[in-house]
């Protein structure tokens, strides 16, 4: 995307050297940027380099230790989130909630006067102030439907338009795209063009270096808490971001592939689930990595619950090692040999509350039992494994005491994997392995995910990142409405014939529902 | 703070103690009080017990009370047509051990609100006891092996002391040392986690609540055989005492999560400031804004520990 052509005009946003310290913690120090309107701005970092406290500070959840903040020129002060909003800033989340029973005019409206006719709340009125810009900005989004109806890009747009239409004027979205397969993402930055062309200034945080290299007009790297590098026009790339992160460049994958003459771990025949439509037939050799791509709700993670007993299977059968097996539950699918890494961790994979080694050893607590046979955890086994499984994922923690969700993003994946890492498996399972992690972190779990099948197991991957499954994948498979609809072998797939082969129709303005 | 919020519930009872020993030496700190006192909170720290075990599992149990009162009922109607306490004491911890499957079931495999479940079960409960009991006290045909179990004493310590010791410790072990007490705060961490990474969550919910039922039906014959008599409302006062105890227990751990030797704290603090206030002469009605505004104290001081 071009440059704005009115980066020149005077900002509406400054930040200027903001500080923040917790404790002896350093979480920003000289941290700075300039915001125009009509301008979309990325903001990347690693985990960790002051990104979250940034937003925080910009959002008035936390004030500054040092620095200036100046709105439309003028020095403001943010004590509380209200004052920020006043200011017309718009921190939204992807996950901020909405309320699911009520439809997109009635989200828009939360929190905010009704318009009122003779004491009555006055919908006609709603209707109009919502239908007006959304018409302009997300024409396609229903809203007169309950948002629980809607997809997850439908429900991002009407947190964009919330916000659009409460006098938002500088949107800052974090992770925004995380959610969202590649296609969605793309229907996602149109909407955000039509935004920003209403003189709505944008601040981009995201992971994917790609889409701020696309998206964004200039982007400013933080790290170690300080704005280090604001680049833009040619030297807005994903090297670059990478370099001034600070992060190793990704080492060029070596990876070879299994051998031909491995044996076939995992077979699946006429695989049918209540949204895999089409049978599936699959056969994974050992040392093999399978990536399954596709939009949300395509059947490529519903093959993996299935095969992990927490869906049910309508017709076919599998066979491991040559061995017929049915599962019924994830108990039975461990017992097969089966391991499992979820998609979002947050809701379905970490015990927040809870410690590292409880974390890492519930899934297999039998093996810890004292003389091998009394109920009882033993301690010490159970410490000595999480460390060894630890160095083996190289996580990085205080101590195997603290709770998980002191851990960063990346360190509680690597927490998930770690519970996997004692024992060879036969077939292992990973649903979206790098979501909300940074590029390193990344880079290693693609590492521990080659080593994984390196040690003979059969790898099925299914994410919604195109660079993941074309990097990842021995083969990528794509599914497209409950079925598999192209396949190609490690060098053949390109991005491009990947997002093709997702999508349901050729790409078509009038298609925002994706299924 | 949180620091503050943990040590200072050890440092409440503490300081409790001392303040009633200094304003009532003679009546509080005597040993015929302290006895009187583990009489008072064995009932109690049982019924808390139940209560635990099911919010370690993030769930609720209102049937707690109802479960008590079916069980001693079952039990005096029993004796009352004559069987022996060999066969009434355990068909009453059976009756309490099925309502709790009951809710479990309604929670665990039909995904009922264990709100609503417990509070629609133990009232089919507490009917039971009014259709069983006729609806007045019974008392008759009590035999002594049966008044013994929770009016006797042992090595010159009341017996009901021994059953705090044995349930609550047995309770302890099971939840901090045992794989199954390792699921149950698994569930409670994150129920959905818990069941994809393979855990029989159904079958443990299940049990929990079937244990909770088993636990509450023993305290409630336990009071049967304190008091010697039966009313099909007997259990019903529990309720409320036990999941204080619990919440003002949950102020003692770090992450808020509750636990036997908390809950026991709770039971403890209730019992002494109840039976402190009674000796100085505090009018009831003072006593029950207190014991009310305690708890929503212990709240309050969790939620600012945890904000942290």
């Amino acid at each position: 995307m071009s440059a704005a052509g009115n980066s020149s005009a005077s900002p509406v946003l400054v930040l200027d050297g903001l500080g923040k310290s917790f404790g002896a913690t350093r979480a920003l120090d000289r941290a700075s940027l300039s915001l125009a309107a009509g301008e979309i701005l990325g903001l990347v970092g690693h985990n960790g380099a002051g990104k979250s406290t940034l937003i925080k500070i910009v959002g008035g959840a936390q004030a500054p230790d040092r620095g200036k903040i100046l709105v439309d020129g003028m020095p403001v002060r943010f004590d509380t989130p209200h004052q920020s909003y006043a200011a017309g800033i718009r921190v939204i989340h992807q996950d901020a909630p909405l309320v699911p029973a009520f439809d997109t005019i009635d989200n828009c409206f939360l929190g905010r006067p009704y318009p009122k006719r003779l004491g009555t709340i006055d919908r006609s009125a709603m209707r109009q102030a919502i239908a007006s810009v959304a018409t302009e900005i997300a024409p396609e989004l229903p809203l007169y439907r309950p948002v629980a109806e809607l997809t997850v890009a439908e429900r991002q747009f009407v947190r964009l338009l919330r916000a659009v239409v409460d006098a938002g004027r500088m949107l800052i979205l974090d992770e925004p795209t995380a959610a969202l397969p590649a296609e969605d993402a793309r229907r996602f930055f149109e909407v955000l063009g039509r935004i920003r062309s209403r003189g709505t200034a944008i601040v981009f945080v995201s992971h994917r270096l790609d889409e701020v290299v696309e998206l964004c007009d200039r982007a400013v790297v933080l790290r170690d808490g300080a704005s280090v590098a604001e680049l833009t026009g040619d030297d807005l790339s994903v090297g670059r971001l990478i370099a001034e992160m600070g992060g190793g460049a990704a080492a060029a994958s070596t990876r070879t592939g299994p051998s031909p003459a491995a044996p076939a771990v995992l077979r699946i025949l006429g695989f049918r689930t209540p949204r895999i439509g089409e049978p599936v037939s699959l056969t994974v050799r050992a040392g093999e990595v399978v990536a399954l791509y596709g939009l949300l709700g395509s059947g490529r993670s519903s093959l993996l619950n299935a095969l992990w007993g927490v869906e049910p299977i309508i017709a076919g059968d599998i066979l491991i090692d040559e061995v017929r097996y049915r599962p019924h539950d994830p108990g039975s699918a461990v017992k097969a040999g089966i391991s499992y890494v979820p998609a979002d961790r947050h809701r379905t994979g970490l015990f927040p509350a809870l410690d590292l080694v409880f974390n890492k050893t519930l899934p297999l607590l039998r093996s810890y039992r004292r003389w091998g046979v009394l109920p009882i955890p033993d301690a010490a086994a159970e410490r000595r494994a999480f460390l060894e499984a630890a160095r083996n994922v190289s996580m990085s923690f205080g101590s195997p005491a603290q709770l998980a969700r002191t851990l960063s993003g990346g360190n509680q994946q690597k927490l998930i994997f770690s519970r996997w890492a004692n024992r060879h498996s036969k077939v292992m399972l990973l649903d979206e392995p790098t979501e909300g992690v940074d590029v390193m972190a990344k880079q290693t779990i693609k590492d521990i995910i080659h080593a994984i099948a390196a040690d003979g197991d059969a790898v099925l991957v299914s994410t919604s990142d195109r660079e993941e499954a074309l990097e990842l994948g021995d083969r990528v498979l794509v599914f497209r409405d409950g079925a598999i609809v192209e396949q190609w072998v490690r060098g053949e797939a390109t991005a491009a014939g990947l997002s093709a082969a997702a999508q349901a129709k050729p790409a078509q303005a009038a298609t925002v529902r994706a299924r | 703070m949180h620091h503050i919020g943990r040590f200072g519930t050890v440092i409440a009872f503490v300081l409790l103690c001392v303040g009633f020993s200094i304003a009532a030496p003679a009546a509080f700190a005597s040993q015929a009080n302290v006895f009187n006192l583990l009489q008072q909170l064995a009932t109690l720290s049982i019924v808390a017990t139940a209560a635990t075990l099911v919010m370690t599992i993030g769930e609720f149990d209102l049937s707690v009370g109802f479960a008590a009162s079916l069980a001693a009922v079952v039990c005096f109607v029993m004796f009352g047509a004559g069987y022996s306490p060999w066969l009434a004491v355990p068909a009453a911890v059976v009756a309490g051990l099925l309502g709790g499957i009951g809710n479990g079931v309604l929670v665990a495999v039909y995904g009922v609100p264990s709100f609503v479940a417990t509070l629609a079960l133990g009232t089919i409960l507490s009917g039971l006891s009014f259709g069983l009991s006729g609806g007045g006290s019974l008392f008759q045909n009590v035999p002594a092996e049966f008044t013994s179990l929770g009016r006797g004493s042992l090595l010159g310590v009341p017996v009901l002391a021994f059953w705090i010791v044995v349930v609550m410790g047995a309770a302890s072990f099971v939840l901090s040392l045992t794989e199954f007490g390792r699921r149950l705060r698994a569930i409670g961490g994150n129920m959905l986690a818990a069941r994809l990474a393979g855990l029989p969550v159904r079958r443990d919910v299940i049990v929990t609540f079937g244990v909770a039922g088993g636990l509450s039906s023993l305290a409630g014959l336990l009071l049967a055989s304190r008091l010697g008599s039966v009313q099909p409302t007997m259990g019903e006062p529990f309720l409320l005492p036990a999941y204080a105890a619990v919440f003002i227990g949950t102020t003692a751990s770090p992450t808020g999560s509750p636990s036997i030797p908390g809950t026991l704290l709770g039971v403890a603090i209730t019992g002494v400031l109840a039976n402190g206030m009674t000796i100085l002469g505090v009018e009831p009605f003072v006593q029950k804004m207190l014991t009310g505004a305690i708890i929503i104290v212990a709240v309050l001081v969790r939620r600012l520990g945890r904000a942290r």
